[in-house]
């Protein structure tokens, strides 16, 4: 079992672990709220990788990691994941233009 | 079938996996095993909910387990059929449909739903709004150590740029 460090280098091998193996992957996460622990893991059965922290930042990031997630297992792992960034850039900008509208 | 012991063998006896040995061969400790495996696979039968069911049954396990316990979730991709629904379809020449299988439990139930590529959004929307509520006891950034440490590097940038200016 290995827990990496870096937040990104978690989501970019686990996503290439998913490309690779769509079918047997597979993405666990555990939290405990009285340690206030978040431990994420994506397995495939053969290669483990896992990440836990204990920051409220890092929940934030696991978020659009669970975005990714969804995206990639519902849709099929061909999915470009710039469609994800792309759509929470869609739903900022309607905010913008109903301040526009008050003004 | 049992092979006589001698001194190469392990000093219990060979013992073969539980699922081999027929149940009237095995021993009184292999039964006792065998019998609590199918009164785990009773307790731990998986409910299979649809979407708005399944996040209330989330939210609740959140709930519970803030004392002590902890939930788990797993995300995995599926198509919900057997090997041989699968064959039967891909030799037909239909694609098979992909859904995203969501389980949740708190090692005393478990609780699973499937999403589709049509619903995942909202999905992903609600559950976001779960995770975000029930996540409260992460450590947040604390600030005032940040701006202690940002002001300590300011006052040594300060005094290092002071010097050359004098001279």
């Amino acid at each position: 079992m290995v827990y990496i460090v870096s937040w990104d280098e978690f989501v970019d091998r686990s996503v290439q672990l998913f490309k690779a193996d769509p079918e047997s992957t597979r993405y666990v996460f555990k939290y405990r709220h009285c340690d206030g622990k978040l431990v994420l893991k994506v397995t495939d059965n053969k290669e483990c990788l896992k990440f836990k922290t204990d920051q409220a930042q890092e929940a934030r990031k696991m978020e659009k990691l669970n975005n990714i997630f969804f995206t990639l297992m519902a849709r099929g792992p061909d999915v470009d994941l710039s469609e994800v960034n792309g759509k929470e850039q869609m739903e900022t900008q309607p905010v913008k233009k109903g301040r526009g509208r008050k003004q | 079938m049992h092979r006589p012991p001698n001194k190469f063998s392990p000093p219990g006896g060979f013992r073969r996996a539980d699922h081999q040995i027929p149940y009237l061969l095995c021993d009184s400790r292999e039964k006792k095993s065998l019998q609590c495996l199918r009164i785990c696979k009773e307790y731990s039968s998986e409910v299979l909910l649809q979407l708005d069911p399944f996040l209330n049954e989330l939210t609740s396990m959140f709930e519970k387990s803030k004392e002590k316990g902890s939930v788990w979730v797993t995300l995995k991709r599926s198509s919900l059929k057997s090997k041989l629904q699968k064959r039967k379809l891909s030799s037909a020449g239909e694609s098979i449909e992909y859904r995203c299988l969501i389980r949740a439990t708190d090692a005393k139930k478990t609780i699973s739903t499937s999403v589709g590529a049509k619903d995942h959004q909202r999905f992903q929307a609600s559950y976001a709004t779960i995770l975000k509520a029930h996540m409260t006891a992460l450590k947040k950034r604390e600030r005032k150590d940040r701006k202690k440490s940002t002001e300590a590097e300011k006052k040594q940038g300060t005094s290092t740029t002071t010097k050359p200016k004098k001279l």
